[in-house]
Formats: structure tokens, C-alpha cells, sequence
């Protein structure tokens, strides 16, 4: 190998054949080019001349031409490297030892490149290889001896791993290793997260260099991972705290807060101080903080950056306790009924005694009109309320009849009715809410009217207590802050005898407000756990792999992140997927990693290089490439020189520049080209909004359907098509995505005209309304989105809308599906409910919240853009599945709606 | 070339030449000293002699035959007349188009093939000679002039199955004394060639008029660099290293050669002219005509 510091050649005797340039020369120069045949009368008056010949000499020009292909291919075969990497040390194989921990995620591409620079190398010099990942991986860490070649073709696969590395295990394995005249090189990642583990690096440093010559590659001070900190909770939000590894790191640093669904909750921008550390607070309310999936810096460039958050932060039990339980056959009269149907949603729940209750972790305990509890119950009620419990009670005929002070404030004797048949009064509503209290921002609905409840004893505390009180001023409900915990009483009862407040939408928005009161009990889950989505070394969700195995609930908790254990969200083995989101525990990566030691030549005992910034090029195949263009080039030359290139008519000419003026005159047949072009294909359009980041999810969206589609159906759509309905013309495509913002532009009359026109004439518009993110579960309709679209299309005559029938050909016109998630799920799908009279009964409208092009949205590379909640990748599969049940209706109509599908149908459910 | 194609070619020449021919006035040949070769004609000679068509009267002399005194005439006047009628008669021409190989040639698509061009000279002018009663025959092929559209369609008939590799020279014929003749070639042969066949046609007594058809490249030689040259009817090929080098001298040898053709021509009392295919077919006609026709007409 001949090395000229840049560049360097692996062959380089064959340089000797540029020797012969000069001969070739001379040998082209002698040798005319080919004549031009030419038929030709007057022969005889050629012949008349003297036969002096003064031959046309090959021009100049053609000659170095020849002789620079002649060059070029010589270099090539010459296998030209530019940047080349240095020769291997030593004599003995290649000891290749590469830190592919989490730190070695932020430049893990220049860590492959070296390590691809110096095997390709060891595979000129014919070394074996000798590998040494110190991640450790199921079997720990370990030498593997391998071919320079094998570990070549492997090595575009390598990802580094979410976990530290382990270094002393590293030594372990170099000590029982015969490696004689190794060239040890060492790609580091330059980290250490305790003493402990910098004194192992120095240890492996020590180890290595018994070998051979040891070269060791460092990131620079500036290139090192960040860590965030698991948070600290406080009153007003979290406090934040970000470690860097040296002063050369960056001066600043931004935490983002983001929510299950993609959604960033907060963020705050942190600097860092003069000990390397950035603290900061991101402050939101409790409401918002319980949503919160993942804390993360930005940009994510490693594990290290990002904290997941479980839901023992927000997941709230709940307990019952009533006294009277209703017959199963009058559930409505039960007290604890419509609690538990308020509640369900949005906690754990579980009734019981008072001791039962409080064995396990508890947010909040509601008693409901419980007459007088036992001094035991009282006692640890007490106790637990002290410790931050909230207890919430129900009046009612047994509490009102009963001496109980264990209650906010001191009650009368007896109840107070209003409207009754003795009573001039009339059932009261609410009074709107203390905008201090726990219920700001509630409205009180006109259909929740209170007729009895239990009345407070007047008192200077009384005020202080009152949470909410009736449109007349009298106290509904009362609280007292005991220790950390509360004590609320609810003046009158739990279901429907005393008051039509458990009935209105308001009772289960009260409830909630008081159970946030209470602190998040999550605790360990019981039984084996598995992992429900793993990060990988960048920080990223993944699915997890197949060939984890679960482990105990119990051992969870003191799990450090390793290849059994790997960072992640772990939930109950064979739990729903319901069950499984409300119950996941994460484990994060530091757990194992609270501090950053940068590596330096002190602490390894040796000196360190950097990884070097260019990789190494093989120039070979550029040079032959460029020596084929210039043979063609040379053909070239040769027929035009004897006149067999057709020429080039300045018509010709003409007709390209004409073809090439834009705009202009050239507008009507632009745009008759623009049309042929949309019809040459099949091509699905999406409604412009005119705001951006909307128009690039519709974009992306629909080219994500139409891979999806690509691959798995015969439709064959190209890029999708942005249209301005007041515009473009509609007709060219069979279906438009159109999604509406509540910030959607008004509608110009055009576009109203073309949009009737376009329904009439059989087209279809999938209408998404986004809502699905905005919504509460449950709550079914009436987001800003649907308000928006409904302000849009009043005016146009819409065809009446059903939510989807379970037989309709959406169903079935390719997969057979039940529900249509996007990117989020839960909201209903309307068609419209076409008479077969009209474009053969398929429907011209679609209309649904679940963002579905989020769901759809792909980037170049074809990964997915945007996180799917609550069901993950299932869910965007199904989300996809839709999207082709969608294109084939709208491209096949009633086809599947036909009879003679019935009984392939029938058998595929299984009926 | 097979019979086929040569027929068709000569057809399109033929229509070309008609639709040429009908723009120019009935040609007519003047008809001095060839009395002795001229059958009964159909058209006026401005003299007395065989006709129908009454020319002058004049008073009888001795010798006159009795039968010719007009005695309508003689009984309005003392003298005795006689009636003299025009002289009518048709003039033969034999025509010659050379369609020998080396007239097989275009040096671009922009003109047309030498031997198109010469075909449609040589059958507009028949066209124009039969329309103006004259009779046309085809060199060498020792029939008979014919005169009327059978004629024209005879003309046609022998030029679609002449042989097109036939000798580019001219054919050695012995034709009766005082014929016209017209010869349309390139003349792209030796001079000396020419000369004594020519000379052959003029001791017969024969006048005429030749054509040359040339292609321009053939005039300014627009080639350059290394160009192989092949003949076109068994020369062999000559391979010219630098032909901008040649160029000039070319050009001089090539219009020393025409010069020496109309030299030989205007020696004989022969008319000579040039025709480049780059004109126009009309052009080549208009020049034929001119040499051709009386000089009353023109």
C-alpha cells in the first residue's frame, strides 16, 4: 500500500502502466480517425489532383481525452483511497474493543465509521479480528473472534444498546484472552458514570495494552450525552435538573414536557452553571402534570436525555365505603352507584371496609351516607388524612339523623328540604364556583338541583370551609385541610334522593377535582411483569423484543437497566391493553446512570485521539465512472466526426426551448398538462388549510396510505395533491382528506359551489375534525373541530349522517374492521346515509376526529411521524387498515355491498 | 434499381413533369433546315408549302399546276392567282436522360436526387414538344418519333423500363439527318469521352441543346477533414486525407470541366446550360425552353 497521506493506493504497482501514457501518445496521435463515406460522382475530378496526402491529424483535444480515460482507468485499478486510514500496528490480529453503551448513541454513525475504516483495513492486511463489545448483551460481555469481512457485513446492523457499559467485565474477558501482537484500538465513548466505573476504564485501559500497541478514540468534551435527572415533584410542577460532562459541553439546554399523544405539555430552557449542572423548574398544574408520558431534552440525542414517567404519578385508587348496598335489581337506588359509575373511568376503584381499604394504597376514600363510624375507623381515617389521604363524605338520611363530627363543620340536627309539599321553596342549582376553590372554572349546570340536604352550623369557621354552596348561599360543600389530607363533606347525597346532582355531567367533574386532591398511589404491580415498549439508545419508544422474558412484579423496583431488564415501560403480563396503560411502571436509565465523568489520558493512563472526521472514501468506482462517461463522450466525438450523429435542427431546438417556457401563453396547456398528469394515475388530494403544519401531516398522510396501499392492495397512487376547493377542480379525485382545524379558513362560494358539484357527481370527502386529542373519554362529539366544520358546510346541502352502520361496506371493503382509530381513538365515525338511488348508495362523506393522516403520516425514510395513543403501533395498524377499507370504497363503490360476497364473508367471521 | 422501383419514379417524375409542363406555353421548335426530316405536320411554319391552312395568294407563273389557280380570286382581278397554303409541319426531337448510377446521388436531404430531377426535366419537355404538335422519341432506343399523349405515354413507358445501369455515355446512334437533339446528364465523365460522340450526332447534321444536371455538392465539395470517396459506377474509391486541402483545386477542375462542355457545345452550334438541383425544377425547364424555342417566342 502506497500512502500519500490523503490519498493512497492498496495496488501500487499497477501505477507503473501510467509509464506507457507517453507511448499511447504517440500511437493515437499516428493513428487517424476513421474517414466519413461519402458516395461521390465526380471521382474523376479528385483523381485529377496530386496525390499529396495531408492527413487530418486526431485534433489535440480528442487526444488528451483518450489519454485521461487511459489515466482514469489505471488509478482505478490502482484502488485509490482518499483519506485513508493508518496501517494496523503490530502483527498479531485486531483487537477491536468498542463502547456501544447509551453514551455512544450521540455519535455512534462515526463510531461505526472508524470502526468500518480500520477492519476494512485489517481485511487488506489479512488480520483476524478480535471483537470486544462492552454492553453487555445476554451472555454478558465476551470476546468474539470473527473475519474482517463477516464483522463487515454486520457491522450496518450494530445499534449501540440502552444500557451502561460494563468495563470490569470487559477486563474479565481480556484476561483469559492469547492475543499475541495485537493491535488493540479502543473505540470509547469517553464516559464514566461513578468512580467505580472510571477506575474500570482505567483498569481495561491497563488490560489492553498488555496486548499490543493500544490506540484509544474518544468523543471530544463537547460531544458527550447529557443526562436528565428523574424529577422532583413540587407544588407547582417538577424541578428539573440536567448534568453535562464538561464545561465544553453546551451553555444551555431545553426540557420539554410531552404527553402521551406527542402533545408538549411545557418546556423550559435551563443553563447550566459553573458546575456542570442546569437546574430549572417546569411549572404546570395538576392537571396538566398528570398527563405528562415523558420528560425529554432537546434535541434527544441520547437515552440519557429523556425520564419516563409511569402512571404511579397519576394513576389514583379509589375506595368506597357505604353502608347500604341496593339489591342487585334496583342498582339506581344503590348510594355508591353513580360514584362508582363517575369514577370508573378515570380511577382504580375498590370498595370495602374502612381497614380493608386502607391496607393498600389509597388517593381518595368516599364514604357515603354512613351514619356514625366506629373510634377504630375514626382513628385511622384520622391517621391516613394526616399522611395526605382525602376523604370525601355523602350526606343522607343516616348521617343527617346521627351525632357524627367527623365532618368539616358542625352540622344541624335533621335535614332541610326545599320544594316539598309543604315548602314554598323550589329545588336550587348551584352557585357558580369560588374561583380559589378546588372547583374553579366548573360551571354549574341548571339541571343539578340540590331539594334536601344536611344544613352547617353557623360559625366564624364556616366561611372559611364552604368549597360550593347553593344559588341561595347555603354551604353544599365543606373541607377541611387536616395535616397533608382533606376532609370534604358533600351536604346532601350521593344518588338521586336528595338531589339530581349525580345525574349532571358536573357531579363527575367535581369528583375529579376533589380526587386530585390526593396524591397518586401506584405501587408495584403483582405477578410478572413484561415490557410494554422499551427505548432504544437514542431515547426512542420501541416495541420491545420478542425474546424478552418477563420477570417478577416485585423485583422491578430494584431492577437496574440491563439486557434483561432494558429501559422501558413495564406493565402486568396478559393484562388488556386498558389495564395496561393505567398500570405501567418505567424504568429508566437513571436508575443506573446519576453522574457524568468525562475519560480523560489521566484517569486511562494513556493517551486518547479523537475520532477522526472524514471516513475513508474508496475513490475506485468515482474514477471508473468517470472514465466511462468520458468514453461515451469520446463515441460521441468519433460519430459526429464522421458524420453519423443525426443533427440537431435548429427546429428541433426550437420546439425543446418552446416546450421549456413556462407560464404565459402556455398556461391553458399547462394547465391541459396539469390534468393529464393528475389522470394518469390514481391520485387522492387533501383539502389545503392554508396552515402548515395540518397541510404537511395531510401530505405525509397520504403518502403513507398510498405505500400502505402499494403494498398491500393493486391500488397504485402517486405523490397526493394539495387542492384549493375554491380553485382547483375536484373531479380528479376519487377521494379528498380534509382535515378541519378549528383555526380552517372560511369557505369562498366557489369552493361551496365545486363542493356540491363534486358530492353530487359522486365524489368522496373523508371530513376530520381532529377532535379525538382534544376530547375527554366518553365524551362524544362537540370539539372545536366539529363546531368549525359544521360553521363551514352551513349553507351546503348536506345528505343526512348516520354513525356508521356495524353492515356497512366501509366494514368490509377490505379488511374486516369494527372501529376506525387514527391517531387517536375513541371518537364516532358518520357516513352519510345514502339512498341506493343516489351514486349507487355510496356515500359521499365521511366524517370523523381521529386525526387519521397523523396516524398515516410517514417521512422519507418511511417511519411513522407521530405517536399513536392510546394504542400504540396496534392501533396505527388499524388506523392504516381503515385507510384501505377507505380507498378501495371510494374507488370501488358498492362493490363489496353486492350479495355475492355474502357467503366468503360469512365464512371468513366464522359463522 | 428493380423495374418496380424505376417505375414508380419514373411515374411521380412523370406527373411532376406534367404539372411543370403545363405552366409554360406549347413549345414550339423553329423549324429551319430539317424539311428533309419532317413528316406532315400539324402546326404553321410561316412559309408556303403542304397545308390546309391558307397562307397568301400569288399571282400564277409558269410550271404552276393548273389545279392551283384560285379562280374565285382570278374573277375579281385580270391576273390569274394561285393559292398557296402554309406550310405545316411537325418537328422530331430525340431526347436522352442519363440514368446511369452516378446520378443515383443527393448530398442532402434538402435537394433532390439528380436522376428525379432529370426525369422530370426530360418529361416536361416532352410534354411541352407533344403539346406543341411536335413528336419526341428517346435516344437510342432506335424507335420512331411519335407524336400526340400516345407518344408522351410511350416516352414514359421506355424510361420506366430503361436500364438504369445502362453506359452513362452517350449512345452511338445513327439518327436522320437535321434532328433536334436534347441531352440531360451531369456529364460527370472525362471530356474526351464526350466529345466524339457528340461529334458522331453533329455530322449527322443534328442540333441540340445539352443539360447539365449537377447537385450542389458537386460544385463547392462541402466536405471536411478525412473523407473516403466512393465512385458511384465502378471507380473504386479515393481516400482524401484533408479535403479542405483539395477544396479549391477541386473547384477549379470541376468548372474547367463545364467550361470545356459548353466550349464543345457552342463549337457544334449546340446550346449548353447548367441546372443545379438545389433550383428549381422550373428554372431547369425555362432554360431548356429558351434554347429550344423560336426567337419570335421568346
Amino acid at each position: 500500500m502506497l500512502d500519500l497521506g490523503l490519498l493512497a493506493f492498496t495496488q501500487p504497482w499497477l501505477l507503473t502502466a501510467l509509464l506507457t501514457l507517453p507511448a499511447l501518445w504517440l500511437l493515437l496521435r499516428l493513428t487517424p480517425p476513421a474517414p466519413r463515406r461519402v458516395p461521390f460522382a465526380g471521382l474523376f475530378l479528385l483523381r485529377l489532383q496530386a496525390p499529396e496526402e495531408t492527413p487530418a491529424r486526431t485534433p489535440w483535444w480528442l487526444l488528451l481525452l483518450r489519454l485521461t480515460i487511459a489515466a482514469l482507468l489505471i488509478l482505478a485499478l490502482a484502488g485509490p483511497l482518499l483519506n485513508p486510514a493508518p496501517r494496523l500496528a503490530g502483527s498479531g490480529p485486531l483487537l477491536l474493543v468498542l463502547d456501544d453503551g447509551w453514551a455512544a448513541a450521540p455519535s455512534w454513525q462515526r463510531r461505526i465509521d472508524s470502526a468500518r475504516d480500520l477492519l476494512q483495513q485489517a481485511e487488506r492486511e489479512g488480520r483476524e479480528v478480535v471483537l470486544l463489545r462492552t454492553a453487555p448483551d445476554r451472555d454478558g460481555v465476551r470476546l468474539e473472534r470473527a473475519s474482517a469481512l463477516a464483522v463487515l457485513e454486520a457491522l450496518p446492523g450494530w445499534q449501540p444498546r440502552p444500557w451502561p457499559v460494563d468495563r470490569a467485565a470487559a477486563s474479565a474477558a481480556l484476561a483469559a484472552a492469547e492475543l499475541d501482537e495485537a493491535s488493540v484500538v479502543w473505540l470509547s465513548d469517553g464516559l464514566a458514570t461513578s468512580p467505580e466505573t472510571a477506575a474500570a476504564a482505567g483498569g481495561l485501559a491497563e488490560a489492553l495494552a498488555r496486548l499490543g500497541t493500544v490506540r484509544i478514540l474518544t468523543d471530544g468534551p463537547a460531544e458527550h450525552p447529557l443526562l436528565l435527572a428523574p424529577p422532583t415533584p413540587r407544588d407547582d410542577g417538577l424541578e428539573i435538573r440536567v448534568t453535562r460532562a464538561g464545561a465544553e459541553g453546551p451553555p444551555q439546554v431545553t426540557v420539554r414536557a410531552v404527553a402521551a399523544g406527542g402533545e408538549v405539555l411545557a418546556r423550559t430552557d435551563l443553563t447550566f452553571g459553573a458546575d456542570d449542572l442546569a437546574t430549572g423548574a417546569l411549572t404546570l398544574p395538576l392537571e396538566l402534570r398528570n398527563r405528562i408520558a415523558r420528560l425529554e431534552l432537546t434535541p434527544l440525542l441520547s437515552i440519557g436525555g429523556t425520564v419516563l414517567f409511569d402512571e404511579r404519578w397519576r394513576r389514583r385508587t379509589v375506595g368506597l365505603y357505604g353502608a347500604h348496598h341496593a339489591a342487585a335489581s334496583q342498582p339506581l337506588l344503590g348510594d355508591l352507584y353513580f360514584i362508582h359509575r363517575a369514577l370508573a373511568p378515570f380511577a382504580e376503584i375498590r370498595e370495602g371496609a374502612v381497614p380493608e381499604l386502607l391496607d393498600g394504597p389509597l388517593s381518595m376514600i368516599v364514604i357515603a351516607d354512613v351514619g356514625t363510624l366506629g373510634p377504630g375507623e375514626r382513628v385511622a381515617l384520622e391517621r391516613w388524612i394526616e399522611g395526605g389521604g382525602v376523604v370525601l363524605r355523602f350526606a343522607g338520611p343516616r348521617l343527617a339523623a346521627a351525632e357524627d363530627d367527623f365532618v368539616p363543620v358542625r352540622l344541624r340536627r335533621g335535614d332541610r328540604q326545599l320544594g316539598g309539599a309543604l315548602s314554598w321553596s323550589e329545588p336550587l342549582p348551584l352557585a357558580p364556583f369560588d374561583p380559589r376553590g378546588p372547583f374553579a372554572g366548573l360551571t354549574p349546570s341548571a339541571e343539578a338541583r340540590v331539594s334536601r340536604q344536611v344544613l352547617a352550623e353557623p360559625g366564624p369557621e364556616l366561611a372559611r370551609a364552604v368549597l360550593a354552596s347553593l344559588a341561595d348561599g347555603t354551604p353544599i360543600v365543606t373541607g377541611r385541610a387536616i395535616g397533608d389530607g382533606w376532609l370534604i363533606l358533600v351536604h346532601t347525597t350521593a344518588n338521586t334522593a336528595w338531589s339530581s346532582l349525580p345525574l349532571s355531567g358536573l357531579f363527575v367533574d367535581m369528583l375529579r377535582r376533589v380526587m386530585a386532591l390526593g396524591p397518586g398511589v401506584g405501587g408495584q404491580i403483582e405477578g410478572a411483569v413484561a415490557a410494554d415498549a422499551v427505548l432504544d439508545a437514542f431515547g426512542r419508544l420501541q416495541r420491545p423484543p420478542a425474546d424478552l422474558l418477563p420477570i417478577d412484579g416485585a423485583d422491578l423496583d430494584a431492577a437496574l437497566p440491563s439486557p434483561a431488564t432494558p429501559p422501558g415501560l413495564y406493565a402486568r403480563l396478559g393484562a388488556g391493553d386498558e389495564a395496561a396503560a393505567a398500570g405501567r411502571l418505567a424504568l429508566n436509565l437513571q436508575r443506573a446512570v446519576n453522574a457524568l465523568l468525562p475519560l480523560d489520558s489521566a484517569t486511562l493512563g494513556r493517551a486518547t485521539e479523537p475520532y477522526r472526521a472524514v471516513a475513508e472514501v474508496d475513490l475506485a468506482g468515482w474514477l471508473l465512472l468517470a472514465a466511462l462517461l468520458l468514453l461515451i463522450a469520446d463515441m460521441l466525438v468519433a460519430l459526429a466526426v464522421r458524420g453519423l450523429l443525426p443533427a440537431v435542427r435548429p427546429a428541433t431546438v426550437g420546439l425543446v426551448l418552446v416546450l421549456a417556457l413556462p407560464g404565459g401563453a402556455w398556461g391553458q396547456q399547462a394547465d391541459d398538462e396539469h390534468i393529464r398528469d393528475l389522470t394518469q394515475s390514481t391520485r387522492f388530494g387533501y383539502v389545503r388549510t392554508g396552515i402548515a403544519a395540518v397541510d404537511e401531516t395531510s401530505r405525509a398522510g397520504l403518502a403513507g396510505l398510498g405505500a400502505v396501499l402499494e403494498q398491500r392492495t393493486s391500488i397504485e397512487t402517486r405523490e397526493p395533491v394539495a387542492v384549493d376547493p375554491a380553485a382547483d377542480d375536484l373531479a380528479l379525485f376519487p377521494l379528498l382528506y380534509w382535515p378541519v382545524p378549528p383555526e380552517h379558513p372560511d369557505l369562498p362560494e366557489a369552493a361551496r359551489d365545486r363542493l356540491r358539484d363534486y358530492l353530487r357527481s359522486g365524489g368522496m370527502i373523508l371530513f376530520d375534525t381532529l377532535d379525538a386529542g382534544l376530547l375527554l373519554p366518553g365524551q362524544a362529539g362537540g370539539g372545536p373541530g366539529e363546531r368549525r366544520l359544521a360553521a363551514l358546510l352551513a349553507g351546503i346541502e348536506l345528505p343526512p349522517l348516520v354513525p356508521l352502520p356495524a353492515d356497512h361496506v366501509l366494514t368490509r371493503s377490505f379488511y374486516l374492521l369494527q372501529d376506525f382509530p387514527g391517531r387517536f381513538a375513541g371518537q364516532p365515525l358518520w357516513v352519510e346515509d345514502a339512498p341506493a338511488s343516489v351514486n349507487d348508495g355510496v356515500a359521499g362523506i365521511v366524517i370523523g376526529a381521529n386525526d387519521w393522516a397523523g396516524a398515516w403520516a410517514i417521512d422519507e425514510a418511511g417511519r411513522a411521524l407521530f405517536p399513536v395513543d392510546p394504542g400504540g403501533e396496534q392501533q396505527r395498524e388499524t388506523a392504516r387498515r381503515f385507510g384501505v377499507n377507505l380507498a378501495m370504497y371510494a374507488l370501488t363503490g358498492n362493490y363489496k355491498t353486492d350479495q355475492v360476497h355474502v357467503p366468503a364473508l360469512l365464512e371468513r367471521l366464522g359463522q | 434499381m428493380p423495374p418496380d422501383a424505376t417505375a414508380t419514379r419514373v411515374g411521380a417524375a412523370r406527373t411532376a413533369g406534367d404539372r411543370l409542363a403545363a405552366r409554360l406555353p406549347a413549345l414550339t421548335i423553329e423549324a429551319d433546315r430539317v424539311a428533309a426530316t419532317v413528316a406532315q405536320g400539324v402546326h404553321g411554319r410561316r412559309r408556303t408549302g403542304m397545308g390546309e391552312t391558307f397562307w397568301q395568294f400569288r399571282p400564277y407563273q409558269y410550271g404552276d399546276d393548273a389545279a392551283d389557280i384560285d379562280w374565285r380570286q382570278s374573277a375579281r382581278a385580270r391576273q390569274a392567282f394561285v393559292r398557296e397554303q402554309e406550310w405545316e409541319a411537325a418537328a422530331s426531337v430525340w431526347l436522352w436522360c442519363d440514368l446511369s448510377r452516378s446520378m443515383d446521388f443527393r448530398s442532402s436531404g434538402a435537394v433532390p436526387v439528380k436522376r428525379d430531377r432529370a426525369l422530370i426535366l426530360t418529361l416536361a419537355l416532352a410534354d411541352l414538344l407533344v403539346r406543341g404538335g411536335e413528336r419526341v422519341a428517346l435516344l437510342g432506343t432506335g424507335e420512331r418519333p411519335r407524336a400526340g399523349r400516345a407518344g408522351l405515354n410511350h416516352l414514359t413507358r421506355l424510361l420506366s423500363q430503361a436500364d438504369t445501369a445502362a453506359e452513362p455515355v452517350l449512345p452511338a446512334v445513327a439518327l436522320p439527318r437535321h434532328a433536334r437533339v436534347v441531352l440531360i446528364s451531369d456529364f460527370m465523365q472525362p471530356i474526351e469521352l464526350l466529345t466524339p460522340r457528340v461529334a458522331a450526332l453533329v455530322a449527322g447534321g443534328a442540333r441540340g441543346a445539352l443539360l447539365q444536371v449537377a447537385d450542389p455538392a458537386e460544385e463547392t465539395l462541402p466536405y471536411a477533414g478525412r473523407v473516403l470517396f466512393e465512385g458511384m459506377e465502378q471507380e473504386g474509391r479515393e481516400l482524401i486525407g484533408n479535403v479542405d486541402v483539395v477544396r479549391a483545386r477541386y473547384r477549379q477542375a470541376y468548372f474547367a470541366h463545364r467550361e470545356a462542355l459548353a466550349q464543345l457545345c457552342t463549337r457544334q452550334g449546340w446550346q449548353f446550360t447548367a441546372h443545379r438541383t438545389d433550383g428549381s425544377a422550373e428554372a431547369g425547364l425555362l432554360s431548356l425552353y429558351l434554347m429550344l424555342a423560336p426567337r419570335a417566342v421568346s
